[in-house]
């Protein structure tokens, strides 16, 4: 069977160290990309290489870039007094492409957590410390998600930005625009009526 | 509420089965190991995507199989409920009137299975970490937001252990990590005080239906009872918690203790009082199901009539209110015959298959 050969065995462990593909779909990837013209496989593994050789991490905000500065960070029209933390680069994006924030970024690549072995000192929280602490931060805004571990290093994060004099907040979470709360599972509608406001 | 139809391919020592139980008292007959726990089994496991007996899943597949289904249709007052459980190789997969649920706990509360097993002695005579199983639950089934409360207590509880095992445990990742551990645990210590006021007093009410001179009740033990409390108390514990490298306090500590004639029923209760102050548990949650959803669970009791003498159990199925589905399984039909005003149906198990009598 061909699952059974070594560099065949070797694409589908690759495929499966992706995130939100299992054993099925990293087989099947697999199998698509050995039975598609050869080009598909080449320009798959050049994108790839390419696009990583490319890209680094910004030095400033810790967001994935061509360019160092990234040109977030590097445009002055932005309002850098406004940082706002997110886990990882898609927290980013998905706020970038709202297209009304103004501010700038901090990625810190994970969050809190022991079980992982992850601590303050494996995120990049001493860099934004660093930013904070060089001046002209007003506000931190911090966006991590709502899991146990992204609540908690928000609190850690609001407890170690404000003993430098500068506003923390957490974004509001809620029931999405459009959407009816009959769709709203309990949690995001318990949380969204915590966090109302008055009309 | 009331099971309509059971079918099940491939669950545990079960052949291809349709169960079509009535409204009133359904009993199961047939010697031992041929297969009446695993039919109650499967209808639970319908209903709450999980075992009474085991947490290991690939135990319920039948030997030599890697597959096994489920399908119940639930009547429930205001519409009819089907749910198609549908498990292969490890993963599970269940849709509630045709549509996927993405989530197993989206389950919870759609139908309502009281399910008693002789196994449940352990919630009187076993360690406290059964008895808040128990509640745990319960409350889940009847409450999402204690699910949610839960859920989050246990993974801040994991990490804040985790932490605490570290060789020099950051002190303010520490604290970060007290205060949703306080605010979670806040959540279950009110939420258990509420449930246990609720369903005392019904407990004692069903235990004295089956056994009039022994006044029974149930208390709650919180580790720590001020809810407001949890912050100061962690604070309190820190030192101890560094030097063992473990949570001491909190509702992960909890315990429901059941009294027998003022006594604790762990300790002073005969077997008998044991069994029958379990059962009371079971029955309490009928009624607390009803006021809760105004609608009566699904009740199954398990070679019951075995644990109890003829009176109580006599006096057991009398105190039914006539609107209860049951379904009762004995290896002695005639030890368990429902009073006679309860429209019956038998059932014979044998060998993993079912036939109508
Ligand atoms: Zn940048």
């Amino acid at each position: 069977m061909l699952i059974h050969v070594p560099s065949v065995e070797r694409l589908i462990e690759a495929f499966r160290r992706l995130p939100g593909i299992g054993k099925r779909t990293a087989e099947r990837l697999a199998l698509h990309v050995l039975s598609a013209p050869a080009e598909l496989a080449e320009t798959l593994s050049d994108a790839v290489r390419d696009a990583r050789s490319r890209i680094t991490t910004c030095d400033i905000c810790g967001n994935l870039t061509e360019a160092n500065p990234c040109t977030i960070c590097a445009d002055e029209r932005r309002d850098h007094s406004v940082v706002c933390v997110v886990e990882r680069p898609a927290g980013a994006m998905a706020i970038e492409k709202g297209g009304t924030y103004r501010g700038v970024y901090h990625v810190l690549h994970g969050v809190l957590n022991p079980l992982e072995g992850i601590g303050p000192a494996e995120l990049k929280i001493e860099g934004l410390l660093e930013r904070v602490r060089r001046g002209g931060v007003r506000e931190v805004i911090v966006a991590t998600n709502t899991t146990a571990e992204g609540e908690t290093t928000a609190l850690y994060l609001s407890k170690q930005v404000s003993a430098l004099n500068v506003a923390v907040t957490r974004i509001a979470h809620g029931v999405p625009m459009g959407g009816g709360l009959e769709y709203t599972d309990d949690q995001t509608l318990q949380r969204a009526l915590e966090g109302r406001t008055r009309l | 509420m009331r099971l309509n139809e059971l079918t099940c391919s491939g669950f545990r020592c079960l052949g291809e089965l349709q169960f079509l139980p009535i409204p009133g008292v359904n009993i199961v007959h047939g010697r031992n190991a041929q297969g009446k726990t695993s039919l109650l089994e499967a209808a639970y496991f319908a209903v709450t995507s999980k075992s009474h007996r085991t947490n290991t899943e690939s135990e319920l597949v039948r030997h030599n199989h890697d597959r096994f289904q489920i399908r119940a249709e639930v009547a429930r007052r205001d519409r009819e409920v089907r749910i198609e459980v549908n498990w292969w190789q490890g993963t599970k997969r269940i849709k509630v009137n045709h549509v996927a649920l993405s989530r197993v706990s989206d389950l919870l509360g759609r139908a309502n299975i009281i399910f008693f097993s002789p196994e449940d002695i352990a919630l009187i005579q076993g360690a406290a970490s059964v008895r808040r199983r128990f509640f745990d639950m319960e409350m889940a089934q009847l409450q999402p937001s204690y699910l949610a409360a839960l859920q989050q207590y246990r993974q801040v509880l994991r990490q804040r252990n985790q932490l605490l095992r570290q060789p020099t445990p950051d002190l303010p990742q520490l604290e970060a990590w007290d205060e949703p551990l306080a605010r979670h645990g806040a959540v279950l210590i009110e939420e258990r005080r509420k449930f246990l006021r609720d369903l005392a007093p019904l407990a004692t009410r069903a235990y004295a239906h089956i056994a009039p001179d022994e006044p029974v009740e149930i208390r709650y033990h919180p580790d720590v009872p001020d809810a407001a409390a949890l912050p100061k108390t962690l604070l309190k514990a820190r030192n101890s918690d560094l030097r063992q490298g473990v949570t001491n306090r909190g509702p992960h500590r909890d315990d429901f203790e059941v009294y027998v004639s003022g006594k604790p029923a762990r300790i002073f209760a005969s077997q008998g009082q044991q069994k029958t102050a379990a059962l009371a548990l079971r029955l309490a949650e009928i009624e607390l199901v009803h006021d809760r959803t105004r609608e009566y669970p699904i009740l199954m009791l398990d070679e019951v009539m075995a644990e109890l003498d003829a009176a109580r159990a006599e006096r057991l199925l009398d105190s039914i209110h006539p609107d209860v589905q049951c379904v009762l399984t004995t290896t002695n039909l005639n030890a368990s015959l429902p009073s006679a005003q309860r429209a019956s149906a038998h059932f014979l198990m044998q060998g993993g298959r079912l036939e109508t009598r």
